[in-house]
């Protein structure tokens, strides 16, 4: 080691060994285990149906520290926790049968990894730093009505006056391909396991920044709200050929959202966003909500979504129509125990084709039980389905909950299709869930249940789970 | 037999009777059990007429002024009371001449009469006390003491007290909107864990369920009434599939929730059961055709769609898509056994690719929702047509025109590297002209 290292080093340690007031911080450490064994119909190599055993393990693992500020930095208002950290971990691997065999080596499918260990999140993040700056450094996800990312880096927002806000971040975007990462929030439409090298499949494990910007208008919860903000996510060429571009942009969004509220009895909210990637406003949405009496809501909404993918992928520039929906809402809230709402939707495609359906339910929630009925039916392009769910859950103590579930549903999909040309997808199934959740102990919960599906294509379909959860504060 | 008028009219009648039972029977906002859990109050007081006699809220609640806690008990005690009403335990229906304040025990100890019964007198049992007061602990900070201070009047928060004939019960106590009149971020604090209890992390504790709160009819966690914000946060029967609105205000529902709730469902490993029914696996095609609900709020088709159908199958290629290598699953082509797609999909029956689209070809499921296919296939399945090679067929998947757009001139002016998946590089075509 050099001396500069080695002086390092001393004083590193020096400073750790000088003693200092202790610092009182709270933490929540949360350990997850689901264990689950299902089994998934397909077809076998005579074309018959049947049942593929597969099992799932996943671990999550939440750590969160609180409080790491000194006491004398909280405001009047006593605000805690102006500097935390937050952190989710999660190991998850699905096994059991694949259908060939798991190809491996060189043939390996990058679709079927069967386990990974994924950082959800991780960041150190603050809360009214000085009366006006919210930030988040680290690992983490963002989501506002017309978009949802993740992103490694940093994100401020600088509260400037009571109604209007600042907010900048910068980063490279989270990706399946790079370690430790889940493609979860990663723009869609190129694939890792592309193995044609017209593809570029080496452009999937590129580094991609990530830029954005957002202005607030509006407080929390006020009568007007409204964000507009931008996001620019490219990449450089990986293995670049003479001619081609040295870089690509693979996503570029303007949006613009905005809610108002009247007197708590109206509240119009809607949203826009420009993808300039391809020119063109792919997501609209407006909603109309009203309140008539105390705990009644009418839900009225209007969008139109375009799909579009990652400036890496062709489905781009293919000949693909949107579509607009209509849907609307009716809930009530009866006395302090019943819940209800009946809601519809109509779907129509721009290329051409329409569906369209409605759904009734109710809960009811009375002392240490609940009890919720929906039934279903919609019809148009796609299929055509009916069914009615029922559950229940009682608290028989404290520390033991019961569940249980019926399933039956009637369905025809517009799939796949015999030798003829005839469509041949579609029948019933009837299931039925039972399960328990325990408190073990302070903090530790067990939770098991089994379900099991009788069908048109099977006899017994299993499926179980087991969730042994842990939390601790310190 | 109906006419189609009439039973549109039926139709409309029962729609609009159901709404209107429904309208007569939902609950009028009432403050929440969770908040204010159930009491006693076996006393009779006449908050009007004690106002009318000069009496202020200060001459009663004494402690009232000085309380900094909302647990604190603030009932006035029976010392408070024998200021004006002349109360001798030893005379529990005394008399008092008119327009003196009653001291009989019965007066405020509703069908107490003060009398011992003899039995309990020989088993020396205590003397049998009125029923009590019994106050459960509020789910809540408050802090009287510094309202008070602040000039703060009761009435401004304890509206009708001094008009009521009755004691005030937990159904007249302050709710959430008459409090943020004043908290509303610039006359005071707008921080929800300024009044709610918090977790050590800062989020407000919604796990609040005790014997007091389900004894006043508390049945879940806290959750927004929907009395506010317009009712978009309402924790409605449908609010689990209908939150996108409500989820736009990100700092909002952190407020209660943690950002791996939001995980559990949008990229969760477990099939959460009110968006999805049991056996999800045989009817979510139908969904996955229309996109509805939107599987991109969950699922990302090139990693979870594809990888799933790969494994149980459903795909075009699960050996990996290796160039040159034969599918061999039942939906390959030419095995005769079962075939996802019609015939004449994308071939017709020589082979060869079909380019003049069909009632059944599939030109018609991608231009209604690419995503469909985006959810078995990958880029390379449709780049064995649609590409500029001029080894292949050379099928355009453009429409009309679509050099002319401005998705061609956005694409190709700021990532050419899709076009060059399909065109050479300097091709006119990336001109977009």
């Amino acid at each position: 080691m050099r001396g500069g290292g080695r002086l390092a080093l001393l004083a590193l340690v020096g400073s750790a060994a000088v003693p200092r007031p202790a610092a009182a911080y709270d933490f929540t450490v949360g350990l997850r285990t689901i264990g689950q064994g299902y089994q998934v119909r397909r077809f076998g190599a005579d074309g018959n149906n049947e049942l593929l055993s597969r099992r799932r393990l996943t671990q999550y693992m939440d750590l969160a520290v609180f409080d790491l500020a000194p006491t004398r930095w909280r405001g009047d208002d006593g605000d805690r926790n102006l500097l935390y950290f937050d952190a989710s971990l999660r190991f998850d691997s699905d096994f059991g049968g694949y259908t060939l065999g798991r190809p491996t080596g060189s043939d390996e499918i990058q679709e079927l990894k069967q386990s990974q260990l994924d950082i959800l999140y991780a960041f150190l993040g603050g809360k009214n730093v000085g009366g006006r700056v919210d930030f988040e450094l680290g690992r983490q996800i963002h989501f506002d009505l017309v978009d949802f990312f993740a992103f490694d880096g940093g994100d401020a927002i600088v509260h400037v006056t009571r109604n209007f806000a600042v907010q900048a971040y910068a980063g490279t975007e989270v990706r399946g391909e790079l370690p430790l990462s889940a493609p979860i929030y990663e723009i869609d439409g190129t694939s890792a396991g592309s193995r044609d090298p017209v593809t570029r499949p080496g452009q999937a494990s590129a580094l991609r920044p990530l830029v954005g910007a957002a202005v607030l208008g509006g407080r929390d919860g006020g009568p007007l709200t409204g964000r507009l903000a931008y996001r620019r996510v490219w990449s450089a060429t990986v293995d670049r050929l003479p001619g081609e571009p040295a870089s690509g942009i693979n996503d570029e969004k303007l949006s613009a959202t905005a809610s108002a509220n009247w007197r708590n009895r109206a509240y119009v909210a809607g949203g826009a966003r420009l993808n300039l990637l391809v020119g063109e406003f792919d997501d609209q949405q407006l909603l109309v909500k009203l309140r008539s009496f105390a705990r009644q809501w009418l839900t009225l909404e209007y969008s139109y979504l375009a799909p579009t993918f990652d400036g890496d992928s062709i489905w781009n520039v293919f000949a693909s129509g949107a579509y607009r929906d209509l849907r609307g809402v009716y809930e009530v809230g009866i006395g302090t125990e019943v819940k209800a709402y009946a809601r519809g939707f109509a779907r129509f495609f721009t290329a051409s084709g329409h569906a369209g359906g409605a759904s009734v339910g109710a809960t009811w929630r009375r002392g240490r039980g609940l009890v919720r009925a929906d039934g279903y039916f919609d019809d148009g392009y796609g299929g055509r389905k009916l069914g009615v769910d029922a559950s229940a859950r009682l608290a028989v103590k404290r520390t033991f909950e019961l569940e249980g579930r019926l399933t039956g549903y009637q369905w025809r999909a517009d799939l796949a299709t015999d030798g003829a040309g005839t469509t041949n997808d579609g029948g019933v199934v009837f299931g039925a869930q039972a399960g328990g959740r325990w408190l073990l102990g302070q903090g530790v919960r067990l939770h098991l249940l089994a379900e099991d599906n009788v069908g048109t294509y099977y006899r017994s379909q299993f499926r179980g789970l087991a969730v042994v959860e842990v939390d601790a504060s310190l | 037999m109906m006419t189609r008028g009439r039973r549109f009219s039926a139709m409309a009648a029962v729609l609009l009777a159901v709404a209107a039972g429904a309208a007569l029977a939902a609950g009028t906002d009432a403050p929440s059990p969770l908040i204010y859990p159930a009491e006693t109050i076996p006393l009779a007081f006449d908050h009007a007429q004690h106002a009318r006699l000069g009496a202020t809220c200060e001459s009663c609640h004494q402690t009232a002024q000085t309380s900094t806690s909302a647990t604190d008990n603030l009932i006035p005690r029976e010392a408070a009371c024998r200021a004006c009403h002349k109360i001798d335990r030893t005379q529990p229906t005394k008399s008092v001449p008119q327009g003196q304040g009653a001291a009989r025990c019965a007066a405020c100890h509703v069908g107490w009469t003060g009398i011992v019964e003899p039995s309990a007198q020989l088993a020396a049992a205590p003397p049998a006390e009125p029923p009590r007061v019994v106050l459960a602990r509020p789910n809540l900070k408050f802090n009287h003491k510094l309202h008070a201070m602040r000039g703060i009047a009761c009435a401004l928060c304890h509206v009708n007290a001094d008009t009521q004939q009755a004691p005030v019960t937990r159904a007249d106590l302050p709710m959430m909107a008459s409090c943020l009149g004043c908290h509303d971020g610039k006359q005071a604090t707008a921080r929800c864990s300024a009044c709610h209890l918090t977790e050590p992390d800062g989020r407000l504790k919604t796990k609040l369920v005790s014997a007091a709160t389900m004894a006043a009819g508390a049945t879940g966690p806290l959750a927004p009434s929907g009395s506010l914000r317009g009712g978009i946060d309402a924790h409605t029967a449908t609010f689990k599939r209908e939150h996108k609105q409500a989820g736009r205000e990100e700092k909002y529902c952190l407020t209660c929730h943690k950002r791996n709730e939001c995980i559990d469902c949008h990229g969760g490993v477990v099939r959460p059961p009110e968006i999805h029914p049991s056996d999800y696996a045989s009817l979510h095609a139908i969904d996955a055709r229309r996109n509805t609900p939107d599987c991109s709020a969950c699922h990302r088709t090139q990693s979870f769609c594809v990888g799933c159908h790969q494994r149980s199958g459903v795909a075009p290629d699960p050996e990996g898509g290796l160039p040159g290598r034969r599918p061999n699953n039942p939906f390959g082509t030419g095995t005769g056994l079962k075939t996802f797609h019609p015939p004449g999909w994308a071939r017709d029956a020589t082979g060869a690719p079909i380019e003049t689209p069909r009632s059944n070809s599939h030109s018609l499921a991608a231009r209604r929702n690419i995503r469909t296919c985006v959810s078995c296939h990958r880029e390379e399945s449709c780049l064995s047509c649609h590409s500029a090679d001029p080894t292949g067929p050379r099928v355009s998947p453009h429409g009309p025109g679509f050099g002319a757009t401005a998705r061609c001139r956005f694409l190709a002016a700021r990532n050419q590297r899709a076009c060059l998946k399909c065109h050479a590089v300097g091709a006119m075509e990336l001109t977009c002209d």
